[in-house]
């Protein structure tokens, strides 16, 4: 019994998170109770807890994990600021003609948002409420609508510059240390994110290809699920903007204070001209600051953290040269930032705190013990963690999936042989796969929340189907081909 | 699920109206934790600016610069730290709403209340008394830098762990006397 004290307090934490308490405090306040009372019956030492500040010490002040708060900056600053918008509109104007044009268009934006601010919500809900009332209007399918919506949303987690990798990769890096520590490699080698920003970016393009593929084939096949549209009708300013704006300013007083770049340009007369104009204006500094950050960071001339910051500069100079800057809206930017930062390292913190006592109680040895007698070895092993990793997607955000989970089992599996960027990225798009899945998707609660009432649940739920099979295909293939993630890597560091 | 909360809900009026009879004290915490929070936003800025001058040191006049280096990690810090009250207070920290969704108001009070009880303030008190020791043992020789020419304040920063638990604390203390005192508020009007 008490050696299983370590699963009964995760499953303990399990039930009480589904209570929907904080999930930080959920996740330490359970553990410690574990601990207090395990104390009293001399099963834990409270010893353990000592080493609790100077955990949360190395959390504040950790190095690599400083391009949290930058990438956050440079999210809601292309959020805030409208930019990532006009993005939209301005590509829905450029594939307006072809089949399925709006779908691409919102598919490709979608990716580029999933590039530069890498966070799901934040893309879900934008997407959502730009482009799902031109969609419907347009007499998309509503399937096909949201189904693009959400697994685009989605995206944010694999296609890197993403803050998931940035988490994931902190996380295999240690992992990977403690797994040849314990075989006796005492000169282990390292994986670092940017070797996950690697591994992550063909597979990442390869699922958007897909998508596009999928989507213009559907699009050719029954047009009537995919109307094309009149070049000068896309866009309108009054289509999503304008609920977006509405919704903004009702759920914050201080929104006004941001302009709206694209949309205020856009009604304009001389359309030819100024639809070049405003799509190169629109088009291409987002596209270069993430080229810009990636590159950088692929070419080796810039940590992650380095060009995170970088990239935040370059978000608030491009929001500056909109004119979407001013005082009002630095300090939303930064109270935003602040807030979503604090989030995530309060997981970060809660996590830790688990994981102390976990192992306090010898959680690792068992996991290990569990993996050792799994029938199939590696394979096994493998299998059992996606799909646990699969199940708890459900319920868990990608950063408690990385913080709670992979600490456990990532050296388990590595110490099998296992390549860790391998794992990353088969960890990423599992996970990405789970966000999608009805019932308990978090894409399609994200989406179901500014989806217009007309647009029926079932149609979320049957939209998607399609994209998780696509989904599926591509862990398929990554592990038909494992060097469709190791193989960048490897060329590039 | 774990949406970060912007926001979303205005103050339901049972909540406006328990918030102007609320004990001096509890405001005075809260506009403190809010203040903190609109300094400490400015922060995020600086830890970009640092970072751009960092890499352009490094490229432009091969210089180490490890104080600015330090300072972006201080500056992390201080907006992670303090941050967290300031998130709880604008309840931008995730929940899994599953189940929560579909609560009634009072039935989310009750998660409230028992989880700020049970599972917030074990975390607050054990972080700050734990640390404790730690940071007295740090105060005592003045911890500086581990690096030459770093800041020599690491006792400083420290500290920002109980301050942080503490504040933590005090917004969760907010938090559970305005639901209390809600929820009589909320049985009246049915």
């Amino acid at each position: 019994m008490a050696e299983f004290l370590p699963l009964i307090m995760f499953g303990v934490v399990f039930l009480v998170l589904l209570a929907g308490y904080a999930v930080a405090p959920t996740l330490a306040g359970v553990a410690l109770l574990f601990a207090f009372g395990g104390a009293l019956f001399g099963a834990f030492d409270l010893g353990d807890l000592g080493f609790l500040p100077g955990r949360l010490f190395g959390i504040v002040t950790n190095q690599t994990l400083i391009a949290v708060p930058l990438f956050v900056c440079m999210g809601v600053t292309l959020e805030r600021t409208r930019i990532a918008e006009a993005l939209l509109e301005s590509l829905c104007r450029l594939l307006g003609g072809v089949p399925g044009g709006l779908a691409l268009a919102v598919t490709l934006v979608g990716a580029l948002m999933a590039a530069s601010t890498g966070i799901v919500g934040a893309t879900v809900v934008t997407l959502g409420l730009l482009s799902l009332p031109t969609m419907m209007r347009r007499g998309y399918d509503p399937k096909l609508a949201t189904g693009t919506i959400c697994a685009t949303g989605a995206l944010g987690q694999i296609i890197p510059p993403s803050i998931a990798l940035v988490l994931l990769g902190d996380v295999l890096s240690s992992a990977y240390q403690q797994a040849q520590l314990g075989l006796g490699v005492f000169s282990p080698k390292t994986v670092s994110i940017g070797d996950l920003f690697a591994g992550a970016l063909l597979p990442g393009l390869v699922l958007v290809g897909l998508y596009l593929l999928y989507l213009f084939t559907a699009a050719m096949l029954r047009p009537e699920r995919a109307p094309k549209q009149d070049a000068h009708a896309i866009g309108h300013p009054t289509a999503g903007t304008g609920r977006l704006a509405e919704l903004a300013q009702g759920e914050r007083p201080g929104a006004s204070a941001i302009a709206a770049p694209g949309a205020a340009s856009s009604g304009g007369a001389s359309r030819a001209n100024e639809g070049i104009a405003t799509l190169l204006r629109n088009l291409a500094p987002p596209i270069l600051l993430v080229v810009a950050v990636l590159g950088s960071i692929l070419g080796g001339y810039a940590t992650p953290t380095e060009a995170a910051g970088v990239g935040a500069l370059g978000a608030l100079a491009l929001a500056a040269a909109h004119r979407a800057l001013s005082v009002p809206a630095l300090r939303e930017i930064g109270a935003e930032t602040v807030k979503t930062t604090a989030m995530v390292f309060f997981i970060l913190i809660g996590a830790s705190v688990f994981s102390l006592v976990f192992r306090g109680y010898g959680g690792d040895e068992l996991v290990q013990g569990i993996f050792a007698d799994m029938p199939g070895g590696v394979w096994g092993a493998t299998a059992l963690v996606m799909a646990t990793i699969f199940l708890l997607g459900f319920v868990l955000d990608f950063i408690e999936i990385t913080y709670v989970v992979v600490p456990i089992v990532g050296p388990v599996l590595l110490a099998m042989g296992v390549d860790p960027i391998w794992l990353g990225v088969m960890i990423a798009v599992n996970l990405q796969t789970s966000f999608l899945t009805p019932p308990f998707g978090f894409a399609l609660f994200y989406l179901r929340g500014v989806a217009p009432p007309e647009v029926a649940t079932t149609d979320i739920y049957r939209g998607v189907a399609p994209f998780i099979f696509l989904q599926l295909c591509l862990l398929g293939l990554l592990v038909a081909l494992p060097d469709l993630a190791t193989w960048l890597p490897a060329i590039v560091y | 699920m774990r949406t970060p909360r912007r926001e979303r809900r205005p103050a339901p009026r049972s909540q406006m109206n328990a918030a102007m009879g609320e004990p001096r004290a509890l405001r005075f915490l809260e506009a403190t934790i809010e203040l903190i929070g609109r300094g400490i936003a400015w922060l995020v800025f600086g830890m970009a600016a640092a970072t751009g001058i960092v890499v352009g040191l490094r490229y432009g006049i091969e210089v180490s610069a490890i104080p600015l280096q330090e300072a972006i990690g201080y500056m992390q810090a201080l907006v992670i730290l303090p941050g967290l009250a300031y998130a709880l207070r604008h309840g931008a920290h995730v929940r899994v709403d599953v189940a929560y969704s579909r609560m009634t108001p009072r039935g989310r009070r009750r998660v409230e209340l028992v989880g700020h009880v049970a599972l917030l303030a074990p975390t607050c008190l054990t972080v700050f008394f734990s640390s404790l020791g730690y940071v007295g043992t740090s105060w005592r020789v003045l911890e500086g830098s581990p690096e030459v020419g770093g800041i020599p304040a690491v006792f400083a920063l420290k500290t920002l762990i109980p301050v942080a638990a503490a504040l933590l604390f005090a917004q969760g203390v907010v938090l559970w006397v305005r639901a209390w005192r809600a929820a009589p508020a909320e049985l009246d009007g049915g």
